[in-house]
């Protein structure tokens, strides 16, 4: 149980800096997003994703814009902003930092 | 075989399984309230919703003719369940930890609402989710319950019953409905459904529904009904019959499967199973380890072990006492929830039948309205206040308790909108036709008083009698004072109020003051004119009308007339009334006794109690009755055999005018203003 919890937590933290990871490449629309997470071996379930993205959005990190679809309603296609840019490359640092961290440690540990 | 609703989705048409859409509409409420805290949760909605309706276009393009229970159920599992979300503030940890602590999940996501804990209980969990509500820890809300038990013992009930338990939120777990049990049967399902309800075993409701039937056992020595405060003396009354037959009629079997979960209710939360599971496993481990310590050591550990165990203990035991009492909990909140519906629905029933009498009553009264309502905007008050005041509340509330019988939860927001509106119009022209009627009864007319000539008027007795017609139809359902009788185009009205005082003379007079009301002076006196009332003496006897008729045209307008009968002193009089005529026939006699201008019909007091067919005599003093009463009332007849010799003392003697009973205009301008 405790274990799961501070998995999850590990998630979390990255969570962000991964969806952003994926916008940055290209105009993208939520559910796709949750596919490329699949591919790459984390998982993200949906609901969690949408509340993200507004956030993000609100933050001013993203748009978006409508694209009509002929099987299903309008999608929303995300794309960065500048502002948002400047934000993805700030956590960039700070993942490289904690990764960095993380593997010095361990590598002690596993001395 | 399933129902397929079409629903309009996103702006399109989606054929969907009925209880699929239940499972749906269930799952986008509990995302609303997940999401209500935050910011732009309306979008976040709106995204969710739209991917949804990808989905289901997906589903539907691949050929199936509707989105089945299957289908939303995959949906929702890829989107992820609410309670699977992470969040900010990350409270998850602590759900999955120890009852205890469960109650801060609640705090932090949704706005704050009063919900019944039932994960936290010990009776109906009222007060963990008072204390989960207040932030304050609920036990400290018990004790204070307990504390002041025999104050709170109702609210708690009524709390109880009226606050939603907790397991209405988590998404799948349908709100648990009242049923009866089809499968479990022994004669309708109705324990079953009962005991599904409330969650305790079957043979308890039907244990209460059998004990009356068992229990002329324990029954004193009187028949009678149930009293509720001595539950245990039911004597033999088919008062749980009638209960068992009501509850057979109002509650619908459960025969679909979606049904019959919805009978069963509260979600089988794996994570709590897991979570007692678990925690009695760590317990035990713990006491088991503690053991092996206290074995290991003793002396100076062993009152610390003590206490450490003790501690373990307590807390093992409330948990088994927790599930221990959840059966005697469950078992009172059945008792005390039949008995508040019961009561709910005696005061309901009888508010019903009161307002439909008025409704009866006041339409049956309709043909009189055009005596009294002149046309125009009074009748359109009148039927304003009739149809909107009157009739609207009453069928109102009957279809608020058929809906609530046939548990329709649907939109009866627009209903009741709309009834309250009409009510308050209801009000507004109940007031309106107060107003213009009152106009109408403003002013009063000139009292003339009239001499009525007496053929003989120094008989030596008045008998006062009432003419009836033998050939009025007399319908008894106007009995209504002062409605004496109803013809085709008019109604006789017995405003007729005698007088009787002392004749200044030796013979007898009579005269008579005809009064109305009216919306000006004029009418008032033309009104008061157009009284019609005859009085002619034959003999001993003055006949006077029933009553005086009115027209349409004339209206009721408070008309009455007043006689005034002058006796002279030593002379008898007796008004006739009682028994040969309905009550409704009898001339009001009305009374001024020498003090005051008391106008009512007393029957206590010899003195001033003035009755029909009781003979007078007029005296220096007033009236007195005479002993020639015998067969009339009791204490009459006991008199006359007391006092034998009583009619010496009546001789006719003085006739000087009394002051006291001066007849004099001002009485009659004192009358006047009474009236």
């Amino acid at each position: 149980m405790d274990i799961q919890n501070t998995q999850s937590q590990m998630r979390k933290g990255v969570l962000e800096f991964c969806i952003l990871s994926i916008i940055r490449q290209g105009e993208v629309y939520p559910s796709d997003i949750a596919d490329k997470m699949k591919a790459a071996n984390l998982q993200i379930l949906e609901g969690t994703l949408y509340p993200l993205l507004t956030r993000l959005k609100n933050a001013g990190y993203l748009t978006y814009r409508w694209v009509e679809s002929n099987s299903g309603p309008p999608r929303k296609y995300f794309v960065m902003t500048e502002q948002g840019l400047a934000f993805y490359n700030e956590l960039g640092k700070t993942w490289q930092e904690l990764a960095d961290a993380v593997a010095t440690l361990t590598q002690t540990n596993n001395q | 075989m399933k129902k397929v609703i079409n629903i309009n989705f996103k702006g399109r048409v989606i054929p969907i399984e009925e209880f699929a859409y239940d499972i749906l509409n269930k799952y986008v409420e509990s995302l609303r309230k997940l999401f209500a805290n935050e910011e732009g949760k309306d979008e976040i909605i709106n995204d969710i919703e739209d991917r949804i309706a990808e989905l289901f276009a997906e589903v539907l393009k691949k050929g199936n003719t509707c989105i089945t229970e299957t289908d939303v159920n995959n949906i929702i599992n890829s989107m992820g369940r609410p309670e699977d979300f992470d969040d900010e503030e990350l409270k998850a940890s602590t759900e999955k930890e120890s009852s205890q602590s469960s109650y801060q999940t609640y705090s932090s996501n949704e706005p704050k609402r009063m919900y019944r804990d039932e994960n936290n209980k010990i009776v109906g969990g009222v007060c963990s989710g008072i204390g989960n509500y207040l932030g304050i820890d609920p036990v400290i809300i018990r004790v204070l319950c307990v504390i002041t038990f025999g104050v709170t013992f109702v609210p708690y009930i009524i709390l109880w019953s009226v606050i939603p338990s907790s397991s209405t939120q988590a998404i799948g777990s349908q709100r648990k409905k009242l049923f009866r049990d089809a499968d479990e049967k022994v004669i309708a399902g109705v324990c079953s459904g009962l005991s599904h309800y409330f969650g305790v075993s079957v043979w308890i409701p039907r244990l209460i529904f059998v004990i009356p039937f068992i229990s002329f056992v324990f029954r004193s020595s009187h028949f009678g009904f149930w009293s509720f405060p001595r539950f245990f003396e039911f004597s033999f009354s088919p008062g749980a019959v009638l209960v068992y037959v009501i509850l057979w009629s109002i509650l619908p079997e459960a025969n679909t499967t979606s049904e019959k979960l919805e009978m069963k209710g509260e979600k089988v939360d794996l994570n709590n199973i897991k979570n007692t599971i678990q925690s009695d496993i760590e317990s035990f481990a713990k006491k088991a380890k503690k053991f092996g310590e206290t074995v290991g050591k003793k002396g100076e550990e062993f009152g610390e072990t003590v206490t450490e165990k003790a501690k373990t203990f307590s807390s093992e035991a409330e948990t088994t006492v927790r599930k221990k009492t959840k059966g005697i909990g469950d078992l009172i909140a059945l008792v005390a929830k039949i008995f508040v519906y019961f009561i709910v629905g005696i005061v309901l029933f009888s508010v019903v039948v009161a307002l439909l009498g008025l409704g009866i009553v006041s339409t049956g009264l309709l043909p009189l309205k055009q005596y009294l309502i002149s046309d125009g905007w009074e009748n359109i008050f009148a039927w304003g206040t009739l149809i909107l005041f009157i009739w609207v509340p009453v069928v109102s509330i009957i279809v608020f308790i058929i809906r609530r019988i046939a548990k329709r939860r649907d939109n009866n927001n627009i209903i009741r909108y709309t009834f309250s509106s009409l009510w308050a119009l209801g009000w507004v022209s109940l007031i309106c036709l107060i107003a213009s009627l009152s106009k109408s009864f403003k002013y009063r007319n000139n009292a003339k008083e009239e001499v009525v000539i007496l053929q003989n008027p120094t008989v030596n007795k008045l008998e006062i009698k009432a003419k009836t017609y033998k050939s009025y139809y007399n319908d008894n359902m106007f009995d209504i004072y002062p409605f004496a009788s109803f013809d085709e185009d008019s109604v006789v009205v017995n405003n007729v109020h005698i007088r009787i005082v002392k004749s200044n003379t030796d013979s007898f007079q009579v005269k008579q003051v005809k009064l109305s009301n009216g919306k000006s002076k004029l009418e008032a006196n033309e009104l008061a004119q157009n009284l019609n009332y005859n009085i002619t003496q034959m003999d001993s006897v003055l006949l006077l009308d029933k009553g005086f008729a009115i027209t349409p045209k004339e209206k009721f307008r408070n008309q009455n007339i007043i006689l005034t009968v002058a006796v002279p002193v030593g002379k008898k009089i007796m008004i006739k009334g009682g028994k040969d005529y309905s009550w409704n026939s009898n001339i009001t006699i009305s009374f001024f006794n020498n003090n005051g201008f008391n106008l009512y019909d007393a029957y206590d007091d010899d003195e001033y109690g003035w009755r029909h067919n009781v003979e007078y005599i007029m005296t220096n003093d007033g009236l007195k009755k005479t002993e020639n009463n015998f067969d009339n009332d009791e204490d009459n007849y006991r008199k006359k055999k007391h006092q034998p010799q009583k009619e010496e003392e009546f001789t006719p003697a003085k006739q000087t005018i009394h002051v006291k009973e001066n007849y004099s205009m001002n009485q009659l301008l004192l009358l006047q203003f009474y009236i």
